[in-house]
């Protein structure tokens, strides 16, 4: 990151969005930081390398002195006094080491700042900042470019979706044993769509062969897409308003195609967050459909009786870890706790859990920022050291970027323990009729 | 009406008209009321900002920092004190000696306390490398105030030296990092709206899902 250079036509865009496109809610959060600094402890990246420039207030800070510099009479006037500084090269590269290098955008420190400001909003409108600088990451970039130029992050074809969920299905059958099971893609009309992270369909095609499975028990009327099926956003990662707007548009749209009644997001913290919470902000208009996470419905079937399940089938201690993005910026918070309740044996709460859960350290489009992995590993120690806690043996995470970090982190800490969905932990419980 | 009078009200104008334009400032653009369907209540979420999130055991930034925590407390409880107390001699009532002295311990506590978070900040490393000369500025501010007030209190005529520098205090206010008086409230007035809509705060109670 810091050898990318930073031309002096590109601080003025910098420049112009932070004067231009800064909204009431981000500058009232910049004036109301007291730089008290007692966030510090509940930012994982501090409490991994103690550098004070990880502080949750020193992060925001980046931000602040620009701001002031530009916003603030005081700023104008007598820079020095109130620490304002001047948009450079600079410090668009000391910003950029800030809000991409040292934060995930996990939101812990908002719900502990003794202020009741949200530093992830303010980082992630420095993003923005850095955006027009072109100090993304260029994995990050590559990411939005590959969904806008495709439909996904992955680029896989229709005809690749098609022929993988083919394949799935016939596995499906012969696994469940049923000649019946059907993996729907493009039906038009179902109830549901579910949606996937294309991650699933390169690499974990069980994760979607579960989910076939528990809607096939659940005798859901649902269907999968070819096309514009791709849930992550990294224009949201990017701060780029144009990109998440556009990238989250398209499954809207396929949602509404198909004339579904609810658009399911698979597994995926941010993908959650962004489709049920931020895009229809960014749309102005609220979306014809739910916005549902799998997890909710897999709940949702359980609590309704649509689903039995066999807790005996998964008899290792299971641990939890929480996304940030689908529990303490989604609101998913008990959903997952029931449905392990239900299909483990032994179920072992993280401490802290639920929405004080610590990040995994690959959030925030970090795991795409290669220039970032040492420190996204070595933030990870938060999190390894929570596991090893527990003394389970699986963790479960209902987020593919969370357990792409901590299946790293199982290597990296030899915590030795297997990463699940939990959509696998659950279809393993599931007792199929004819099956007992 | 006194010379010190006219001065401290002519401040809280000019504080005032500058804290307004600064909030309705047309240089940031709106926020939309939000569309998406909520999982939790807003209102909810702002009752908890505004209440239980002050609690000592709510955020992390005060449990596990709690001299910090209650020192902030005790200076923010004597600031609101020299705040009304300023007010107070603004119209023409006889002040009871039961409050000058309930004041003078107040403003005490809080002039300690106070002077005990500017130590803080220049001998706490972590801290030193977020501050700014404005941090130092405003606490001394403060705490001048909090000290005239307390003469003030003991002596009731020199209650124009207390209104002269609650009004250099007013004055600043909107101006440097005293300003986040009101962005404070608007700041805990936004996340406790997401959070409260989202269904993370007040917490669910365990087991219980909401949506």
């Amino acid at each position: 990151m810091a050898d990318r250079s930073v031309t002096p036509d590109a601080v003025g865009r910098a420049l112009e969005v932070l004067r231009e496109r800064l909204d009431r809610r981000t500058a009232a959060f910049l004036n109301a930081c007291v730089r008290c600094g007692l966030c510090a402890e509940t930012c994982h990246v501090y409490l991994a390398d103690c550098e004070p420039d990880s502080t949750p207030a020193a992060k925001v800070e980046r931000l602040a002195r620009l701001f002031r510099r530009y916003h603030t009479v005081l700023g104008r006037l007598t820079p020095g006094l109130v620490g304002a500084e001047a948009m450079t090269e600079d410090t668009l590269q000391a910003l950029a080491a800030a809000a991409f290098g040292r934060c995930t955008l996990c939101g812990r420190c908002a719900l502990n700042c003794s202020v009741g400001l949200d530093p992830a909003s303010i980082l992630r409108f420095a993003r923005t900042v850095l955006g027009a600088a072109g100090l993304v990451p260029q994995g990050i970039r590559a990411n939005i470019e590959a969904a806008q130029a495709t439909g996904n992050t992955m680029s896989i074809s229709p005809e690749d979706v098609r022929e993988t969920i083919a394949w799935l299905e016939e596995d499906l059958r012969q696994t469940i044993g049923d000649p019946e099971v059907c993996m729907p893609v493009d039906r038009q009309g179902s109830r549901v769509l579910y949606a996937l992270n294309p991650r699933e369909l390169k690499f974990f095609p069980l994760s979607i062969s579960a989910a076939g499975a528990i809607f096939h028990a659940a005798r859901e009327s649902w269907t999968l897409t070819a096309t514009d099926f791709d849930i992550t956003n990294y224009g949201y990662f990017a701060g780029d308003m144009e990109a998440q707007r556009a990238i989250a548009s398209r499954l809207i749209g396929r949602a509404e195609e198909l004339s579904v009644q609810e658009l399911v997001v698979a597994e995926c913290g941010h993908g959650y967050r962004t489709l049920r919470w931020e895009a229809p902000e960014w749309l102005g208009r609220p979306l014809p459909f739910a916005v549902k996470s799998f997890v909710e419905v897999m709940a949702e079937y359980l609590a309704a009786g649509r689903l039995r399940l066999d807790p005996s089938r998964n008899p290792d201690p299971v641990t939890l870890h929480d996304p940030c993005n689908l529990v303490r910026n989604g609101g998913v918070i008990e959903e997952p706790r029931y449905l392990l309740c239900h299909a483990v044996t032994t179920f072992v709460e993280m401490t802290p859990n639920r929405e004080d859960n610590y990040c995994c350290g690959g959030g925030g489009g970090l795991l795409a920022a290669s220039e970032h992995t040492a420190r996204r590993l070595v933030s990870g120690r938060v999190k390894a050291d929570q596991i090893r806690a527990t003394g389970a043996k699986v963790v479960v995470s209902p987020c593919h970027n969370c357990i792409d970090q901590l299946m790293e982190l199982n290597r990296h800490y030899a915590l030795g323990v297997e990463v699940r969905t939990l959509g696998e932990v659950v279809a393993d419980a599931l007792i199929l009729t004819g099956t007992g | 009406m006194t010379a010190g009078s006219l001065i401290l009200l002519a401040a809280l104008l000019v504080a005032g008209a500058a804290f307004l334009a600064e909030r309705l400032s047309p240089r940031f653009s709106g926020v939309p009321a939000p569309v998406a369907p909520p999982r939790g209540s807003a209102a909810a979420g702002m009752v908890y900002a505004f209440t239980l999130a002050f609690g000592p055991g709510a955020k992390e930034s005060a449990s596990l920092h709690l001299p910090s925590y209650l020192a902030g407390i005790a200076y923010h409880l004597g600031i609101f004190a020299a705040i009304a107390r300023l007010l107070t001699t603004l119209v023409p009532v006889t002040v009871p000696p039961a409050v000058d002295v309930t004041a003078v311990v107040l403003f005490a506590v809080g002039l300690g306390c106070g002077l005990t978070l500017l130590g803080k900040r220049v001998f706490d490393a972590r801290l030193r490398a977020i501050s700014v000369p404005d941090d130092f500025l405003a606490n001394l501010l403060v705490d001048t105030t909090l000290v005239t007030g307390i003469v003030a209190s003991l002596d009731h005529s020199l209650v124009a030296l207390f209104q002269v520098t609650g009004a250099a205090l007013l004055v600043y206010a909107p101006l440097g990092k005293l300003r986040h008086m009101l962005f404070l409230l608007v700041s805990r007035r936004w996340l406790g709206a997401t959070l409260g809509r989202r269904g993370v705060r007040p917490s669910p109670p365990p087991g219980v899902s909401r949506g």
